[in-house]
């Protein structure tokens, strides 16, 4: 059994060095801060969501359950499409996800697999990458639509069994009841 | 200083024949205190002549026809015949396949002398022809090198083993889902590779000689890209049971890990540098993978570097660094189609070795030569004449070699 030890935190952007600002120019953008947070009709501004970096990220539950690879698993959802090189969600999975969120939160009991596969032409180890890494964002937003993260386990599977399995960039969420 | 500005601007026009003039540029530089330029072209030197002489007992014959071939393969000599002279020779006696032998140098004096007792006669001349090439050139020699792959030939993703030349292929692995994304232990004794045979990627190590299996990774979420490090003591390889895809570094012997990135994208094929203190991967955060350098931690507690090494190219995977540690190879996308670069490492031009559709580079042990797959076949290139062969055709879809190092 793998044990993690020293788990160094690096950023690859540079953080920028910031100046403690003057007081009108404070109290400016405490007004700013307070007229934003008054129009909850209004789209979220992307530069005022937290950072990926900052995001609070969940381990993965013990394994448990079938694989696609040994058993027929049902999709809780259309397989979602991710556009080439793309590894955030689009807003075109949104419906889906919070579909399944919210079948989820009536059945308490169910567990989730989250698998990634990607096309054949890419480069076999980039293209397991990529797919873990879809299949971890589509995780984390069911998290933060208030799944357990214990019932919500990932695999990228790339594009190992493809032409049998998905031969496209997809996340499949399958269910285990 | 204002006295030496105009001899810098003259030194600086000067600078393209800076190499027709190194000694005149020499002085001048140290004149100015930017010390003297230390000539850095390679001297090209003559190969040796080596000369084989007559093998004794029952297979000696034969040992010497094998030899002179294993010889003339590496490309590393002149092969001398008996009566001619040589800087080196090689003489010794066979029996039934097992092989003693020893080299001399041009004055008579024994370099070395060992006995080869393994089952077959071309297996004892392969390492002592590896032995002759490592005892002079200082290079290893590839005649007992290996190439691991993967190939889809049964249907499904398997490993297999392949020697220098595309010979003696071997399937090691023989799992219910397939098994991919090998690497070769430096003493070529082990493979690291991820298998699917629980339905799930998870890394284990193969011992070739005595045949057993063991897990190394038993954790949720994908296990992938294993790499041994130069001393064959750690694994470095892609792991994302933390909620994460992140590069770890297990150690073989205590079983712990330690992650060497923080990223927020897609990690993928770390590959170590020769000291062992680095590692190269390529990491994609949605605009397609670019390189990272990252400093593995002597000890726990000490605060990992990591930065981009930039290529000038937007697509780059694969990374191997070369066995000298002045190169790193990579796959890259140009004009649509898949190539292998080379750039020189820290800094330097890259250079596309081959293109249409060539990917996943691994470098030989010697640095000499470079394997890549290229529409599913295996290809050896090599870097002094440019030349490339065919190693294996028609052998299923071949993808992610990597030569043993």
């Amino acid at each position: 059994m793998m044990t993690q030890g020293h788990t160094p935190r690096m950023n690859l952007l540079p953080r920028i060095a910031t100046a403690p600002l003057a007081a009108p120019v404070q109290r400016w953008f405490a007004a700013l801060g307070l007229l934003l947070s008054s129009c909850g009709g209004l789209p979220s501004l992307p530069f005022l969501k937290p950072s990926p970096a900052d995001t609070v990220i969940y381990a993965l539950p013990p394994r448990s359950g079938n694989s696609p690879l040994n058993a027929t698993l049902t999709p809780a959802c259309p397989a979602l499409v991710f556009d080439q090189d793309a590894i955030q969600l689009a807003s075109t999975h949104e419906q889906d996800i919070r579909r399944v969120a919210t079948e989820c939160s009536a059945r308490p009991k169910r567990r989730l697999l989250i698998a990634g596969y990607s096309r054949p032409d890419l480069p076999p180890g980039h293209a397991r990458a990529l797919s873990d890494r879809r299949s971890h964002a589509v995780r984390q937003r069911l998290i933060e639509l208030g799944m357990e993260a214990a019932d919500v386990q990932t695999v990228g599977f790339g594009n190992d069994f493809a032409p049998t399995a998905p031969s496209s960039d997809v996340v499949v969420i399958y269910q285990h009841d | 200083m204002t006295a030496r500005t105009p001899l810098l601007l003259l030194l600086l026009a000067l600078s393209p024949c800076a190499t027709a003039h190194a000694g005149v540029w020499g002085t001048l530089r140290s004149w100015i205190g930017l010390g003297e330029r230390v000539q850095t072209t390679p001297q090209k030197r003559a190969m040796p002549r080596i000369r084989i002489s007559a093998f004794t007992g029952g297979t000696g014959g034969s040992a010497a026809q094998v030899l002179r071939k294993e010889l003339l393969d590496s490309r590393e000599f002149f092969v001398a015949g008996a009566d001619e002279k040589g800087d080196f020779s090689v003489e010794g006696y066979s029996v039934g396949g097992r092989v003693d032998a020893k080299l001399l140098d041009a004055k008579g004096r024994k370099l070395f002398q060992r006995s080869y007792a393994a089952p077959g006669l071309d297996e004892n001349l392969k390492a002592f022809a590896d032995d002759v090439i490592y005892t002079i050139t200082g290079r290893p020699g590839l005649a007992t090198s290996r190439i691991v792959f993967v190939s889809d030939k049964t249907g499904r993703k398997q490993i297999y083993v392949c020697d220098s030349e595309g010979g003696e292929v071997h399937q090691v692995t023989h799992d219910r889902h397939g098994a991919v994304s090998p690497s070769i232990a430096p003493d070529s004794s082990m493979v690291a590779f991820t298998s699917y045979r629980s339905g799930f990627p998870a890394i284990r190590l193969l011992d070739l000689n005595a045949g057993w299996e063991r897990g190394i990774t038993d954790t949720s979420g994908s296990s992938f890209g294993s790499a041994f490090s130069p001393d064959g003591t750690h694994l470095a390889a892609v792991m994302s049971f933390i909620g994460n895809p992140e590069i770890f570094v297990s150690d073989l012997n205590s079983n712990t890990a330690m992650c060497v990135s923080d990223t927020i994208g897609a990690p993928s094929n770390p590959s170590w540098s020769p000291d062992g203190k680095h590692l190269v991967f390529a990491n994609d955060d949605g605009d397609g993978p670019r390189l990272y350098i990252a400093e593995v931690p002597e000890s726990e507690g000490v605060a990992a570097k990591l930065y981009r090494w930039r290529t000038g190219y937007h697509f780059c995977a694969d990374p191997e660094w070369s066995p000298d540690g002045h190169h790193i190879a990579f796959t890259t996308r140009r004009s649509g189609e898949w190539a292998v670069a080379i750039k020189p490492y820290p800094s330097g031009s890259v250079r596309i070795l081959q293109s249409s559709g060539a990917q996943h580079p691994s470098w030989s042990p010697n640095g000499r030569f470079m394997t890549y797959v290229q529409h599913g076949d295996l290809y050896v290139h090599d870097l002094r004449s440019g030349g490339r062969r065919q190693l294996l055709r028609g052998f299923g879809r071949i993808s992610e070699p990597r030569w043993m190092r």
